[in-house]
């Protein structure tokens, strides 16, 4: 697969965007119905008339980029990442590390999108290097937008949730 | 060989490491404060992180946010560039910890060297000519005014955890000494935390030439020459030349070969510098820089090695480029570290860079990661950029560096551009004629004519 210049309005973007390119292209052009691709902890499927699917199993962190990579629906436009984390109630994460939403696989998640919260009350874990780091709302209110994934990569500053 | 490089650094040297990653083919990660977010070699590496607000102890100094950087991106490898985390040994052994390799010396070198005093006694037992000085630390205890007479006033009070000019106070009498000693003791305990202290003679009026060496980690190293560094401002560099205009090819060979065989001895790792100060033919140890150094261009210009490459393949295993006699000097090579300051009172002037064009043609190089439009930050150094000037002889150079100083824009914030355009001008430059103490008697003299 061809490398292409590197996109600089996204500092730090993989070359994910170039890999979907390059399949939606080959099927275009191509008989094909489908084609799947698998590599590093990334799995891409294109089909024919079906919205393209991005999966990254979370057990693989280890290989996935750092940058902001959602790993949801590829539906998600680049607008509202822009927006959230100019909004007034987003909380900022203050360190590096993987993101948790629950004390561990299978529980309850701290918060959920409508949790009421108080200052103080654990949103989520941030863990780095084995240690566990609870992230402690700033404020009291109610979640309304949950921006990470469980199991994401995230940096320091990065958008986590919005409290309202 | 590695396959991720994470490069704990930014500005100029960040951008230098990653132009050497690429090379090799090896993914890069750049990690960045809040500040530095624009930053080129953040645009440019394959992956970024940001690792905390502007505050460099926050960010490129905090070991946490780095370990946990390559946790989340699967770097195999960190380089730490020059300052920050380069010459910190517990750095290094963390990362070895954690099975991360570390682009540089052994930790238990790191240590040797960082500490001064320890420095001069494994040079001293390497064979290494040193500066003659007191024999270990001076501790309140003990004689100083006895062992400074016996070295001979003037004499230089100097930080055990001291280094790249900093911690040095000079008592040029008998009745300087106490004061030298308790103002040098207070600074270096409130600078680095230890307020050890150790004597060394004054030299007049010497040349500061520096070594360049590179040892496989296995017993094999080779020297890549000289630098002469003696233009300096408050024991900063500020113009780098190699070969330097007064080393004879004897005296290259002789300083080189003792410097290498004590690599060779030491199974050292990697680049490093090893300074001397050199006066009436002697060369005197002063200390080991364990790291690659702001003005290593110039080396690389006259002999065609690519020290960062280099440095990250022996890093991973690899052997040396080639044996010491392949080694050899084509030509000159001068280096100007612009600033971004004011030429005259040298005050710090952050800020938007409106225009910037850099100069080219053969033999020119600029080692910079600004762009026009790129803010300068405030909390950093003040370094824009370096320009490295390489022709076939020194006269060349010289005209060749005139050239492309006056080639040159960099308009938005002050630089000290002026300043090297009246050096590439002035007689005792073109002679190559100058000492360590030259530069700051020619901007006290009020005879600089900023260009």
């Amino acid at each position: 697969m061809a490398r292409e210049p590197q996109d600089k309005a996204t500092p730090g973007k993989t070359d994910e965007r170039d890999l979907i390119r390059d399949l939606a292209t080959l099927l275009d052009e191509s008989n094909l119905t489908e084609i799947e691709v698998e590599r590093a902890g990334l799995r891409v499927r294109i089909a024919r008339n079906v919205t393209v699917a991005a999966s990254m199993p979370v057990a693989a962190m280890a290989a996935a980029p750092a940058a902001s990579v959602a790993a949801a629906p590829a539906a998600t436009t680049a607008a509202p990442i822009l927006d959230v984390a100019k909004h007034p109630g987003m909380v900022p994460s203050p360190m590096v590390g993987t993101a948790y939403l629950a004390s561990e696989p299978g529980a309850k998640p701290f918060v959920e999108v409508g949790t009421k919260v108080k200052a103080g009350d654990t949103l989520l874990i941030v863990e780095a290097m084995k240690t566990m780091n609870q992230i402690p709302s700033p404020r009291t209110g109610t979640v309304t937008q949950i921006l990470v994934e469980d199991g994401q990569p995230i940096e320091f500053g990065e958008p986590l949730v919005i409290i309202e | 060989m590695f396959d991720k490089i994470l490069i704990a650094n930014r500005g100029e040297i960040a951008l230098r490491v990653l132009r050497a990653c690429k090379e090799l083919g090896i993914a890069t990660v750049a990690v960045h404060s809040t500040a530095d977010a624009n930053a080129m070699h953040v645009r440019l590496a394959d992956e970024s992180v940001c690792i905390g607000p502007p505050a460099a102890k926050d960010s490129y100094l905090n070991i946490p946010a780095l370990l946990a950087a390559c946790e989340i991106t699967g770097a195999d490898a960190v380089h730490p560039g020059y300052g920050f985390l380069s010459e910190n040994a517990r750095f290094a052994e963390i990362l070895a910890e954690h099975d991360l390799g570390f682009i540089g010396p052994k930790a238990e070198h790191i240590r040797t060297m960082g500490d001064k005093i320890e420095a001069k006694k494994t040079a001293k037992r390497l064979g290494i000519p040193v500066v003659p000085g007191s024999d270990g630390g001076v501790n309140p205890g003990d004689d100083a005014m006895a062992i400074a007479k016996e070295i001979g006033f003037p004499v230089l009070v100097k930080a055990a955890a001291g280094g790249g000019g900093r911690g040095m106070k000079v008592a040029h009498t008998e009745a300087d000494l106490q004061l030298a000693l308790s103002t040098a003791s207070n600074e270096a305990k409130a600078a680095f935390g230890d307020g050890s202290v150790y004597l060394e003679k004054y030299l007049g009026k010497p040349r500061h030439i520096e070594i360049q060496i590179l040892g496989d980690g296995r017993g094999g190293a080779i020297h890549l020459g000289e630098r002469d560094c003696s233009l300096q401002r408050r024991h900063q560099k500020v113009w780098e030349e190699s070969p330097s205009p007064i080393i004879s090819p004897e005296a290259r060979e002789r300083i080189g070969e003792i410097c290498a065989n004590a690599m060779r001895e030491m199974k050292y790792l990697g680049v490093g510098t090893i300074e001397f100060l050199y006066e009436d033919g002697e060369f005197y140890f002063i200390e080991m820089n364990t790291r690659i150094q702001v003005e290593h261009p110039v080396t690389e210009m006259i002999t065609g090695i690519d020290l960062v490459l280099e440095q990250i393949r022996v890093a991973a295993g690899g052997d040396l480029p080639c044996a010491q006699n392949d080694i050899v000097i084509n030509g000159h090579a001068i280096e100007c570290r612009i600033n971004a300051e004011n030429p005259v009172t040298f005050r710090p002037s952050p800020g938007k860079i409106t225009q910037f064009h850099p100069p080219g043609g053969l033999g020119v190089r600029i080692d910079s990661a600004v762009y026009q439009g790129y803010v300068i930050p405030p909390y950093y150094d003040s370094l824009v950029g370096k320009l490295i000037v390489h022709g076939k002889t020194r006269g060349e150079c010289l005209m060749r560096l005139r050239r492309a100083l006056d080639e040159i824009v960099i308009d938005g914030v002050e630089t000290t551009l002026p300043l090297f355009r009246a050096l590439a001008r002035e007689p005792s430059i073109i002679d190559g004629d100058y000492h360590i103490h030259w530069l700051e008697q020619y901007l006290a003299s009020g005879d600089a004519k900023p260009h």
